[in-house]
């Protein structure tokens, strides 16, 4: 059972890189994620990010320390934050622009 | 005037668009972000002489030097492009601190690397499992850094520096 439960324990561990590296951008590569590359780099992340893991560390801890260093380029997904503040925000400028057109283009055929 | 309100947010979006459009196209090249250390104190790293394995170095040894930092390897063809420059640094700037990080590289390689091409540096430092470079955030070889008395990093350059970058970038900051 205690077997078992290591196997289960190694596979869950393996499949928690996997899906934190796909959101890491391999910075010697184009366009690719860490977790599809070999590069050097890429294969040095995911030991970083399974020892981590290992260590008991969270997502968002492994996250953090990797942006510390490398900052924010290694996320594929931009943080929300004050400097993404117009990214993020851009899509309900652009709809409530969208929505506005709407209504006076409406209220003008009643009209 | 009723042309006027309604052309307004279609204006405003234009303006976005073209700051955004200049943000994006002022000079900066993707393919070397800005290094999320710059500005802040270097990190805290440790290594043994590549000479003598007693020997260590510690980020309190460079407090109060002007240290310029540089990650190479003897497998690296970039590094030894850049290699005669330090030379030029050494003898323009000998007050500069000059700290090498060997990176994941056979300490024979490396000793021999050092040995044809000169040793510029006062202090080798052994980077073999490739920590130390993670804590600087180094993604490729070589990558230099600047830092000041303060133990700031004040510059960073990825790839193998040049005249130019060393005349226009590293010197002012000396």
């Amino acid at each position: 059972m205690f077997f078992t439960f290591k196997i289960y324990a190694l596979e869950n561990i393996d499949e928690r890189v996997k899906n934190l590296t796909l959101e890491l951008r391999c910075m010697t590569c184009q366009n690719q994620s860490i977790y599809d590359s070999d590069a050097e780099f890429s294969n040095d992340i995911k030991k970083i990010v399974k020892q981590k893991l290992q260590a008991g560390e969270s997502e968002r801890d492994i996250k953090k320390f990797l942006v510390e260093r490398y900052g924010e380029y290694i996320l594929f997904r931009p943080l929300m934050n004050y400097n993404n503040i117009f990214l993020w925000s851009f899509p309900f400028i652009l709809l409530i622009i969208g929505v506005f057109f709407v209504l006076i283009k409406t209220k003008t055929k009643k009209a | 005037m009723r042309r006027i309100f309604i052309l307004t947010p279609l204006l405003v979006l234009l303006i976005i668009c073209i700051f955004s459009l200049v943000y994006l196209l002022s000079g900066k090249d993707p393919n070397k972000p800005p290094s999320a250390l710059l500005n802040k104190d270097v990190p805290i790293f440790e290594s043994t002489s590549l000479y003598n394995s007693k020997e260590i170095i510690k980020t309190i040894d460079i407090k109060n030097k002007k240290t310029l930092i540089n990650f190479f390897a003897s497998w690296c063809s970039p590094c030894k492009i850049e290699h005669p420059l330090f030379f030029e640094i050494r003898k323009k700037h000998p007050e500069l601190y000059l700290l090498g990080f060997n990176h994941k590289d056979p300490t024979t390689d490396a000793k021999k690397y050092l040995e044809d091409d000169g040793n510029p540096y006062d202090f080798v430092g052994v980077d073999a499992d490739g920590l130390i470079a993670l804590e600087f955030g180094v993604f490729g070889l070589p990558e230099t850094y600047l830092i000041n008395e303060d133990g700031k990093i004040i510059f960073k350059f990825m790839g193998p520096i040049t005249k130019d970058v060393l005349k226009n970038e590293i010197e002012p900051l000396l």
